[in-house]
């Protein structure tokens, strides 16, 4: 056999592939998890924090708004306005006091009249009174100054943030007007709130975002334009940072925010988990997928591929597969049993018909030759007796009395004379003919008999052996009793013969065990009255080293004595009467056993009781 | 048609493989060496005892012989060409290692549609209705088996001879 290209097996095959599809998968998911759901937290982290910082932005906002809300609702009133005229000098006294700031939750409060001039003020830090003066931001001279304490017009109102000598603070400064905000402008209303750790600190808690802030604009701190957010990103937390505008419109607060990083951590963890989660099921489709390919793909090819093994090692081909599913690989082996099955009848016909057609032609070639060669011999006997015929019909006895007579006329005597004469020459020609047809006849015998002697060098030639199962050859031999005789006798063919199988000729065991059986029946026959039993046996033993298979055919017949014993597979004896005998002869069958590297013998225990016939034969593969 | 012409003579074609089968042949249609001595001691025995003379009108055969299909096939379109065609031809099936007896016979009914075959075999694995089809027709075919007595079969020849 040529060497065959070798290659993975299938089993191995499909294992990587599935290894390499469940790496794919991993890889595929820990890349999409990493580029797409990823990032999504990352940009979801960092909306919060652009959203914390927006929110701290809002709360001042809204502190400032709630402070210029505050200065819009005393700046237009008639008794602030006749007070800034000098029409009500009450007023200072009942509504501008220290407590008046404490109830109004402010820092600064401060009056200025027309021309700047200052009416009523006072600044508190930590409850404590400090000088005016103090802030830094109130005379004319300053530029805020001039934003603050003076109004051109109604509609002018000045509100942020602004840095004083005091610290940085948010402040509100509106004009004073009339309740019904009608003029003319009578002065400047300034109220004022710290931008203290306090506030910071109030912030932080209405905002529940980690706010601080600085104050005052350098040249490291400057790398932004006033409304733009810059974020940096660190391992735990995400800093975000805006510059908020004075009163001047100059950068002057840096609001920071600092947002914990907690988003992306989520992010994170979800993609380990996510990770984990599919590589898991991975895995287990995987296993599944590999469960199920073994038990429905590859196992079943596996049994095919040993099953195929089998019936080309051991030349069986009636074994079969047992199990088989109704998939497309059960119909598939079904079809190769089918296949095989067609195969072993086609062979078994083809060995029969050789085995015929051999003994058809031999039986023809033999015939025509001794036909042949009898005709001569024939025609030399018919010859012969034709010849003789005629000299039956001599009547040299007549002749020879008449010339005894001595009456018999001298002419007579002559033509008597000349009869006999002739007579004994035709004898004589008839003797030589008759030497030369013997011999013809002799001549053709002996070439009959070395016809028969080419003959006997064929039947020394051995037969074709087989693996044969003992079940089926029996089951075969069986058809020599007549069918409806067989359940008369009982015979049965015991299922456990069906594992038994040896290598013999298949035509002469067939005709062995026919002949067996055939005894066997025949001598159940002569035994009336007795229930016929017919029956088999096999078994594995040793002969020499070598597994034999011992098939026994047993009856209940006749039997045979011990003197029959000894005599039983001589040629030609018979212990049936003329006529009876049927079969080929034990003596046939012990040379077709010993043929086949067998043996055979038999055993009865007497007249009348029985017999057992066993036939040892070489025992197949696995016997 | 030519029977049995003005000498007695039936013209008869052997074919067979087997030498010693042909001498049969020819021992069984030819001259019979003995006629004269037996003619004449029944001449004697006529004249001496009274008895009858046998009276015999034994045709004679002309008998020609091979061992080969082809051979025997030459030999008939020989003869038909002469105007001197067989009378009867007697062929062996198996005739190694030329054509069979079936084939030559095929050719010669070819040649000669009216002559009689007869097909004289040891064994023939060919059925007769098969003979019948390749050398037709049936009623100038015969079909006999070996062994078989020569001096029966030249009567019988000669009965076929004078009967057609």
């Amino acid at each position: 056999m040529p060497d065959q290209p070798t290659s993975l097996p299938l089993q191995t095959k499909v294992s990587l592939t599935l290894l390499v599809l469940i790496g794919l998968f991993i890889a595929a998911s820990y890349v999409i998890l990493g580029l797409v759901i990823a990032p999504a937290f990352d940009d979801l982290e960092m909306s919060a924090a652009r959203s914390d910082l927006k929110r701290g932005e809002m709360a001042l906002q809204t502190d400032l708004d709630n402070l210029e809300a505050l200065t819009a609702d005393w700046a237009p009133w008639d008794d602030i306005y006749s007070y800034v005229l000098g029409a009500s000098p009450g007023f200072e006294r009942s509504n501008l006091a220290r407590v008046t700031l404490e109830n109004l939750s402010l820092d600064l409060l401060v009056i200025f009249g027309n021309s700047d001039r200052l009416m009523w003020g006072q600044v508190l830090i930590d409850g404590k009174e400090r000088n005016l003066n103090e802030l830094g931001i109130l005379s004319p001279d300053n530029p805020a100054g001039s934003l603050l304490t003076s109004h051109r017009s109604a509609d002018n109102p000045t509100a942020g943030i602004i840095a004083t000598n005091l610290g940085p603070m948010l402040i509100s400064s509106r004009p004073i007007l009339k309740t019904d905000n009608s003029g003319p402008v009578a002065g400047a209303l300034i109220m004022g709130q710290f931008l203290n750790d306090a506030r910071l600190a109030r912030l932080r808690e209405r905002t529940e975002v980690d706010l601080f802030w600085s104050f005052g604009a350098t040249d490291d701190s400057l790398p932004l334009a006033a409304g733009d957010i810059e974020f940096s990103t660190r391992e735990s937390l995400i800093s975000g940072q805006m510059w908020l505008e004075d009163i001047h419109g100059a950068p002057y607060l840096l609001l920071q925010s600092s947002t914990p990083r907690s988003i992306s951590s989520l992010g994170n963890h979800t993609v380990d988990v996510a990770l984990l989660f599919l590589g898991i099921a991975g895995l287990i489709v995987t296993g599944i997928v590999w469960i199920m390919l073994r038990m429905t793909i590859l196992k079943p090819i596996d049994r095919l591929g040993k099953h195929m093994r089998n019936v080309r090692q051991s030349g069986d081909l009636s074994q079969r597969m047992d199990k088989l599913s109704y998939d497309e690989i059960g119909r598939l082996a079904r079809q190769f049993d089918d296949l095989t099955g067609a195969v072993h009848e086609a062979r078994q016909a083809l060995l029969d018909q050789s085995f015929k057609a051999g003994k058809a032609d031999t039986a023809a070639e033999v015939l025509h030759n001794i036909r042949n060669a009898m005709t001569p011999m024939i025609n030399g006997l018919e010859r012969l007796r034709r010849a003789f015929k005629v000299t039956e019909s001599l009547r040299v006895e007549d002749a020879t009395s008449q010339l005894a007579d001595p009456e018999c006329p001298p002419d007579r005597k002559d033509k008597l004379l000349e009869y006999i004469n002739a007579s004994f020459k035709h004898v004589a020609r008839v003797g030589d003919d008759a030497t030369e047809d013997l011999k013809i006849a002799t001549s053709q015998a002996r070439q009959i008999e070395g016809i028969l002697t080419d003959q006997e060098k064929f039947a020394n030639v051995a037969p074709v052996s087989e693996i044969l199962k003992v079940e089926e050859v029996l089951g075969e031999a069986v058809h020599v009793i007549p069918k409806e005789a067989q359940p008369e006798i009982g015979l049965k063919i015991p299922g456990d013969l069906s594992a038994m199988t040896v290598k013999a000729h298949r035509i002469g065991l067939l005709q062995v065990l026919g002949n067996l059986i055939l005894n066997a029946y025949e001598s159940i026959q002569r035994c009336k009255g007795a229930e016929g039993r017919i029956h088999f046996e096999a078994e594995l033993e040793m002969l020499a080293d070598e597994p034999m298979v011992r098939l026994t055919v047993r009856d209940n017949g006749s039997g045979f004595n011990e003197s029959t014993s000894k005599m039983i597979f001589q040629r030609g004896f018979t212990s049936k009467t003329k006529g009876e005998s049927t079969g080929l002869g034990l003596h046939w069958c012990a040379n077709a056993i010993a043929g086949m590297g067998g043996r055979i013998r038999a055993e009865s225990p007497g007249l009348g009781q029985g017999a057992e016939f066993h036939v040892l034969l070489p025992a197949a593969q696995g016997g | 048609m030519t029977t049995v012409d003005n000498q007695n003579f039936i013209r008869v074609l052997v074919a067979d493989d087997d030498e010693q089968v042909l001498e049969c042949y020819r021992d069984a249609f030819g001259v019979d060496h003995q006629a004269g001595q037996i003619e004449a001691l029944d001449a004697l025995a006529a004249d001496l005892f009274d008895a009858e003379e046998v009276c015999k009108d034994t045709p004679k055969f002309d008998i020609v012989a091979c061992n080969q299909g082809l051979d025997a096939i030459r030999q008939t379109a020989a003869a038909a060409e002469k105007g001197a065609p067989f009378d009867v031809i007697i062929l062996d099936i198996r005739m190694p290692p030329g054509i069979d007896g079936v084939a030559a016979g095929s050719e010669i009914r070819k040649i000669d549609p009216d002559v009689e075959i007869i097909f004289v075999t040891g064994y023939s694995d060919i059925p007769v209705t098969e003979l019948k089809r390749r050398v037709p027709p049936p009623a100038r075919l015969h079909y006999l088996n070996k062994p078989l007595s020569f001096t029966q079969l030249a009567d019988d020849v000669v009965t076929m001879v004078r009967e057609h």
